[in-house]
């Protein structure tokens, strides 16, 4: 039996009162997301009920700071326990486009590469799996990830190429019941999510959750990883984080995108990382700093259920007061609803589609 | 100069070879996709022979788990395979198995009712598994036109804006988005000489052309000097040179690149000749 405290029972609550308005506009689009909520679609052995995780916020005002320092800092601060323990970094690595910021800083990754060295990993790899190039070797060298890693002697291994392990999934908000995944992803001790932080034109929000997409492999499920996005985008994203676990997360937000992301948006100099050992509870004070409700994600929304906690009064925030830093991300007219505060309403997505 | 990157491609992608098969990276269990093209860049009947029996009843070739059957190889298998009932069934499959129509909006103006083919079953059609599906039907089963037309209007549908594909989005929201080397050097591939696509080709070419000095990735060179050796363009001079450098380090290890680069180098090559 799950704890079940007044605030989630609050919002429970809530959810069927907006879901009992829902139903008197037109039962057809409200009835299944309603009794999709109402469902408990994971196994409860599977993911322990959250604790009070802490999320630190810091002000880094470039990639050319004492990166590497700051890193380690946030790494012990938000008690990301590595040492002994084989690591993966999954940054963000999609695309090339010189003109923008569509991937986590090379700086930042090598910055953590020796920053969990000097905690005492007994190893670290950097991986990922291109979501749209084929061509991983040129997306790695054009974006200055091959040249960085270089410089801190780490190995960078193809996601999309690597071999492949079936994990049953613990959730099901998707019918997947299954899924590829790389072996270095299921077989690291600790797997760190390193998005950069941006708007996304399906998802609402990249963040540590979404950063999963890239663990899937692509020669199974395409480029791009359709099926996923075929699955339902934000139920994909559930099934596919609980799936790999990424305990500890760092959030590239010293410059962020917003607007059309995560391809085709706009860098925003945000100057902030944030750090945190809950997937759930690092995105959701991200999204805050972009001046979004985590609440009206739907993926983050339901992963607070289940795999991390969404509660602000229950995630310790240390470092800078979020408050003070948040930055209103611009968004699509379609993603205005996500917005702290916002009364437009949901427009509906695009799922299933690419 | 030919014969020696053949042979260091062909050296490379011996290293993935499982079993009878070949992995995706040295170490990896076989799989369809990097044993369907080393079979035809090596012409190797190991190779054909693992093929036969990892050919799933209803034809396919590729993986299952779970909910999901990804059969993308089907079209490579088919083109690795010799004349013989094998071959015949994987091309009636991909035949049987085009992609699902999708609805079409901001987020995704592409046609919809146009489905090439998919990397797995039941989901939409994308640009790589469309080109290969349309070049095993042109060289193996060329008098089914239907499927064929259906593959060239879908490819010419994801056009980019100015020529050339990226993996298959012309436009969403409103922003055009580029093409990639590789993508369009797959479907120059598939779509040389066909009488319905002499236009795509020509701003493919040209495309192409502009794309490969800045992607110098292998699988984007290996597959680019495989398309300008098809269109017998002298442009493929400079970019076997480009695909030497990328070859001289032992740090390629991905078999589908490193397949792509010994068919272009070699006599696999004339395995994707179209009568």
């Amino acid at each position: 039996m799950e704890g079940f405290d007044r605030r989630t029972f609050l919002r429970h609550a809530g959810l069927v009162a907006a879901g009992s308005v829902a139903v008197g506009v037109g039962v057809t689009v409200a009835g299944p997301g309603i009794w999709r909520r109402l469902r408990r679609p994971w196994d409860e052995d599977a993911f322990p009920p959250p604790g009070s995780p802490r999320v630190l916020v810091a002000r880094v005002a470039s990639y050319d700071a004492d990166l590497d320092r700051t890193v380690e800092a946030g790494l012990r601060e938000v008690g990301a326990d590595v040492a002994g323990r084989s690591v993966l970094l999954k940054p963000n690595l999609v695309e090339y486009d010189p003109d923008t910021v569509i991937n986590t800083d090379p700086r930042l990754v090598a910055a953590t590469v020796l920053a969990v060295r000097r905690l005492g990993a007994a190893s670290v790899v950097v991986a990922e799996g291109p979501g749209h190039r084929r061509d991983t070797a040129f997306v790695l060298n054009a974006s200055g990830l091959g040249d960085a890693l270089r410089g801190a002697e780490a190995p960078f291994v193809d996601l999309n190429a690597a071999p492949v392990v079936s994990v049953p999934l613990r959730s099901s908000y998707t019918d997947l019941r299954e899924l590829w995944l790389p072996r270095p992803v299921v077989e690291a001790d600790v797997v760190v999510s390193m998005p950069k932080m941006k708007t996304h034109h399906w998802a609402g929000a990249t963040l540590s959750l979404k950063n999963c997409f890239g663990c899937v492999p692509g020669r199974i499920y395409g480029w791009p990883k359709n099926l996923l996005h075929w699955a339902g985008i934000q139920e994909a994203v559930i099934d596919v984080a609980a799936a790999v676990r990424p305990s500890v997360q760092i959030v590239d937000g010293i410059v962020a995108m917003e607007g059309n992301g995560p391809i085709d948006g706009t860098p925003l100099h945000a100057g902030l990382l944030v750090f945190g050992t809950d997937p759930v509870a690092t995105d959701a004070t991200a999204a805050r700093l972009m001046g979004l409700d985590p609440d009206r994600i739907d993926y983050l929304h339901e992963a607070g259920r289940f795999l991390g906690q969404a509660d602000p009064e229950r995630i310790r925030q240390i470092g800078e007061d979020p408050e003070r830093w948040i930055t209103p991300f611009e968004l699509l007219a379609e993603f205005e609803h996500l917005r702290v505060g916002s009364t437009a309403a949901p427009r509906g997505g695009p799922d299933g589609l690419a | 100069m030919e014969a020696s990157r053949f042979e260091r491609a062909a050296e490379l992608l011996l290293r993935t070879r499982s079993g009878e098969g070949f992995g995706p990276v040295p170490g990896a269990p076989a799989e369809a996709e990097p044993t369907a093209l080393a079979a035809i860049a090596l012409d190797d009947e190991a190779a054909r022979r693992w093929l036969v029996q990892a050919q799933h009843e209803d034809g396919s070739f590729g993986i299952r788990t779970g909910g999901v059957v990804s059969t993308a190889a089907t079209s490579l298998a088919a083109l690795a395979l010799p004349p013989g009932s094998e071959r015949e069934l994987a091309l009636d499959h991909l035949i049987a198995h085009p992609a699902e129509k999708v609805r079409t909006g901001k987020d995704s103006p592409g046609d919809g009712s146009i489905p090439g083919w998919g990397w797995t079953e039941g989901t939409a059609g994308w640009v790589e598994p469309t080109s290969r599906a349309i070049l095993a039907l042109r060289r193996l089963r060329p008098q089914v036109t239907e499927p064929i037309e259906v593959g060239v209007r879908y490819l010419a549908n994801r056009e980019c804006i100015g020529g050339g594909w990226n993996y298959g989005n012309r436009l969403v929201y409103d922003v055009e988005l580029p093409p990639y080397g590789q993508t369009t050097a797959l479907a120059l591939v598939a779509l040389r000489g066909h009488p319905s696509a002499a236009e795509l080709v020509e701003r493919g070419t040209a495309a192409l052309r502009r794309l490969w000095p800045v992607e110098r990735g292998p699988l984007t060179l290996a597959v680019t000097l495989a398309a300008f050796r098809l269109l017998d363009l002298p442009d493929a001079e400079p970019v076997a040179t480009a695909l030497d450098v990328e070859l001289e380090g032992a740090t390629v290890s991905d078999a589908v690149a490193l397949a792509w680069a010994a068919i272009a180098s070699g006599p696999g090559l004339s395995a994707l000749e179209l009568g």
